[in-house]
């Protein structure tokens, strides 16, 4: 599972909002969608996804299966101090990944 | 009471249930294309434990989506709550017509995390896209935006 993560800006000045944008490249089965003989693809998208600033949980994202194939997570945060962000994303097959990336102050 | 009073008494107060009920649904929908209640209740028992009546439609609570998708398969969502972060406990995104209307759930945890949120839903068709957030205090604000699909996002 291979995990981007993005800040906006690059890097923000103390206490600035920043805007952290994370996309997982996942097919996102909905359980709902038929192959070429008609048959059901069973279900396989990420039900859940953890972030983590410096080790202390921030937020929780469970998407369900209506969220799109690669999906993007964009969430804000105050930038107080610079750390390091943490994504753990698992999947209904128990497929999971994990990426991290260092927030820098201007 | 006898038969004639009885009835004359239960059809009195079933016209007015019926008015008053068409008014209030009315009031709290707004009328949006390809609405669906009783599929968007089978998601908010689900997942928030509470009913459609239990949500009140809010100016804190900024939803932004297309009104027309092309595709159902992509379309992009973003929730904005005017709100203090400590304030906010979830934000909730469901959609009436999806098999499972609850298209994601976003818990802040705290940490200078904002209340804002945003990503890319799938649509089954045409329908209503509702934003549901939970503050601390057990409300439930909601905002509403009709999307209209062209090819389906689920199928």
């Amino acid at each position: 599972m291979n995990i981007l993560i993005r800040f906006n800006p690059a890097k923000p000045k103390a206490g600035e909002e920043v805007r952290v944008q994370i996309v997982v490249q996942h097919p996102m089965e909905p359980g709902t969608r038929r192959d070429a003989s008609g048959k059901l693809i069973p279900a396989d998208h990420i039900n859940e996804l953890a972030v983590l600033f410096d080790g202390q949980p921030i937020a929780t994202v469970k998407p369900g299966p209506g969220t799109s194939a690669n999906p993007l997570f964009a969430f804000k945060m105050k930038a107080a101090k610079a750390g390091q962000i943490k994504v753990v994303a698992k999947d209904l097959t128990g497929k999971s990944g994990e990426r991290t990336a260092d927030l820098a102050l201007a | 009471m006898n038969r004639r009073k009885f009835l004359k008494a239960s059809a009195g107060t079933l016209a007015a249930s019926l008015v008053v009920g068409r008014v209030g649904s009315a009031l709290a929908q707004g009328g949006l294309e390809g609405e669906d209640i009783a599929n968007l209740e089978k998601g908010l028992q689900a997942a928030l434990g509470k009913g459609f009546k239990d949500l009140v439609p809010s100016k804190d609570v900024k939803l932004t989506a297309p009104t027309i998708a092309e595709s159902g398969a992509n379309v992009p969502v973003e929730i904005e709550v005017g709100l203090p972060a400590d304030q906010v406990k979830a934000i909730y995104c469901f959609c009436d017509k999806n098999a499972n209307p609850l298209l994601f759930s976003f818990q802040l945890l705290g940490g200078g995390v904002l209340p804002y949120y945003a990503t890319r839903v799938r649509v089954a068709e045409t329908a209503p896209v509702r934003a549901v957030v939970e503050t601390k205090d057990g409300k439930l604000l909601l905002a509403s935006q009709g999307v209209r699909v062209t090819v389906g996002g689920c199928g």
